[in-house]
């Protein structure tokens, strides 16, 4: 028998990887870093809520429904408020507080549909869990086997839309240099928008995957921000190779060294667990500030080799 | 008890929010208003603030008045001797208190001390993150080490108006705290008008110019968030002092950071006196909808508390989107002209007024 433990790291490593995926795709777009992002997951949590207790079916009918949902709502926050505000020179910081409101008005609209669904349905809608109506795959509950093999597909199948399709070097050329971009004939306020919808989906299909697993609650968002963000940083914030990297890791270090640490020390280290993404950020800004990305590991490795 | 009004109460705790408020956002309208540092981790400091408010002085009192038991086991039964004792100990409460204040503005200034590390290395984004970061530490922190606050469960703060008769003590505290915030409006328009605020503006606007005229832009952000951050610790412990309880969970990024920058974004930035016109509009607008919340709260199928914040967000959005320099707009700094310096009350005016 496997320790549980070990599904805990793999699930939760493989939806931080799919969050900071679309948190690095949309910073490489606008600059901006979307504090919105983590709830365009709780979107997906409800989604698989909604699946399972209200229209009584396969819980993963939600993750496309999920995918598209979220990501019209990452298309609206950009076209209708971050897009209106770039183009009348509003600073980085009041496009991230822009976001922030955004987050606020999407949580309270969680709250209000949690609220709903306990009303009109009976649900449990606040601090439930879905694990029980998961589907089993080798008498395991399938979510472990399923949240892994869909993150590798998933960032395969980008990596080849961004390296080997028109789209692809669209979108690499626009991050790069929009100017430039326009004038060759990209569109770059489609491809921007492409690009936020793809990150929002993301965000969704790994909430409607975590309600599988994880908690479910309307304020989610705010607690699984840092850890995204730990993710995004480390990975280097500008490359999305990184942010697969950087997902895993602090996916793992979360769940495994707050585990090892708790055996070695005690329990009462549990529930520092959410100072482990702050110190991954304060440590790789202060001594790698570009992230794993950024570390040139050649240069590191005949350096290591030498000695 | 039954007669006070509850208009009057309704008033009175209005003047206090509004105090407390505007001492924080003017704080942070120093700090990026007027610095251009977004500190998304304004929590911090109050946070701390109201630690120390929820520790300290109950402490103090208990080891004076060889009060038994432990400040956070027997909480209750402590605060409620410490509160007896304060009614015959008036002037010596005043120096714990005043104590207090200063324990709280120099663990808020030090706190500021080591924001101010990465503001001066990072960029405007980075920085967000990693201030946002360290903002969430201080619930971490508070609701987990029980020495500190309680915990999870919480603690009283000794009342220091212990010795006001009860149905005077909320007016009395309203006044004592727009007093404050009055000092605290004038300390900060008269930082902004002195050498510290202009360069202040000066790096903001443009940091090499700043920098090739001599300012060190460096020590001047390391200043202005240690000096900001102080002022908001003392404003997070008349908080504590006020509510006279502390929980850690309480201090989350809402309530302490993202509605304070709305209030100074809809007030308008790098002023003032915008700051306490949309630290007033706020503060009305929430307790107004708290106020009427029982009466139609049966009309829709959720809490209202919901709607409250799908406004406060949307406001601030429309804000942002079509008005981006808020109700009153940073006036163009006057240096010259000037000539001959008032004085006295004269002066008092100005600051106030002009």
């Amino acid at each position: 028998m496997i320790n549980p433990v070990f599904f805990d790291a793999a699930v939760f490593a493989s939806l931080l990887v799919l969050l900071s995926l679309g948190l690095t795709l949309t910073y490489l777009t606008t600059k901006v870093p979307n504090f919105a992002h983590a709830s365009f997951a709780t979107l997906g949590v409800y989604m698989t809520l909604i699946a399972v207790r209200v229209w009584d079916t396969n819980p993963y009918i939600a993750v496309p429904i999920a995918f598209l949902l979220s990501g019209l709502v990452a298309i609206t926050l950009y076209v209708f408020i971050l897009k209106p505000l770039a183009r009348r020179g509003a600073t980085e910081a009041i496009q991230m507080i822009a976001t922030l409101a955004f987050d606020m008005i999407l949580i309270a609209g969680l709250n209000i549909m949690a609220d709903y669904l306990t009303e009109g349905f009976r649900i449990k809608s606040r601090e439930f869990t879905l694990r029980s109506y998961d589907l089993e795959f080798m008498d395991l509950p399938m979510i472990v086997f399923i949240a892994p093999i869909a993150v590798a597909a998933i960032g395969i199948t980008l990596y080849f839309i961004l390296k080997k399709t028109k789209f692809g070097i669209a979108v690499r050329a626009s991050t790069e240099n929009p100017d430039l971009s326009g004038t060759v004939g990209i569109n770059v306020n489609a491809v921007y928008g492409v690009a936020w919808m793809i990150a929002g989906g993301l965000a969704g299909v790994a909430g409607a995957l975590m309600a599988l697993w994880f908690l479910g609650d309307p304020n989610l968002g705010p607690l699984l921000l840092p850890s995204i963000f730990a993710a995004s940083i480390a990975g280097g914030l500008m490359s999305i190779f990184g942010a697969v990297a950087g997902g895993l890791l602090v996916g793992l270090a979360e769940v495994l060294g707050t585990r090892f640490l708790a055996g070695e020390l005690g329990s009462w280290l549990i529930a520092y667990r959410p100072l482990i993404p702050l110190i991954i950020i304060a440590v790789t800004l202060l001594f790698v500030p570009n992230g794993i990305a950024g570390i040139d590991w050649s240069k590191l490795r005949s350096k290591i080799w030498r000695r | 008890m039954a007669s006070i009004d509850p208009a009057f109460i309704f008033i009175t705790d209005l003047i206090a929010i509004f105090s407390i408020y505007a001492i924080i956002n003017l704080s942070l309208n120093l700090e990026f208003g007027y610095g251009g540092i977004p500190n998304f981790g304004k929590v911090l400091a109050v946070g701390a603030g109201a630690f120390v408010a929820a520790s300290v002085p109950g402490r103090i009192i208990a080891s004076i008045a060889n009060i038994e038991g432990d400040y956070i086991q027997n909480n209750l039964s402590v605060v409620a001797a410490a509160d007896i004792w304060i009614i015959d100990n008036i002037g010596l409460t005043l120096v714990i208190f005043l104590f207090t204040f200063v324990i709280a503005a120099v663990v808020g200034g030090g706190l500021g001390a080591l924001t101010s590390y990465p503001a001066l290395r990072l960029r405007g984004d980075y920085l967000a993150i990693t201030l946002l970061a360290f903002g969430e530490s201080i619930r971490i922190i508070g609701n987990n080490f029980p020495p500190l606050v309680g915990g999870t469960l919480g603690v009283q703060v000794p009342d220091p108006l212990s010795f006001v008769p009860d149905e005077l003590r909320f007016p009395t505290a309203s006044i004592i705290l727009i007093v404050m915030a009055a000092v605290a409006y004038l300390y900060c328009e008269m930082t902004i008008r002195s050498p510290l605020g202009r360069s202040l503006r000066a790096v903001r606007d443009n940091e090499l110019a700043s920098a090739s005229l001599g300012k060190d832009t460096g020590r001047v952000r390391m200043k202005t968030i240690i000096v900001a951050s102080a002022l908001a610790a003392i404003a997070g412990a008349l908080y504590a002092i006020y509510t006279g309880s502390t929980i850690a969970i309480a201090f989350d990024r809402s309530s302490w950071t993202f509605w304070p920058f709305l209030m100074i974004l809809i007030g308008g930035l790098a002023n003032n006196k915008g700051v306490l016109v949309g630290t007033l509009l706020f503060v009305t607008l929430r307790k107004v909808i708290i106020f009427f919340k029982d009466s139609f709260e049966w009309v829709v199928p959720f809490d209202v508390v919901w709607l409250d914040m799908l406004l406060l967000g949307a406001i601030l959005l429309v804000v942002l989107l079509f008005r981006p320099q808020g109700v009153i707009v940073e006036k163009p700094t006057h240096t010259l002209g000037q000539k001959t310096k008032a004085k006295g009350v004269v002066r008092i005016f100005n600051l106030l007024f002009r």
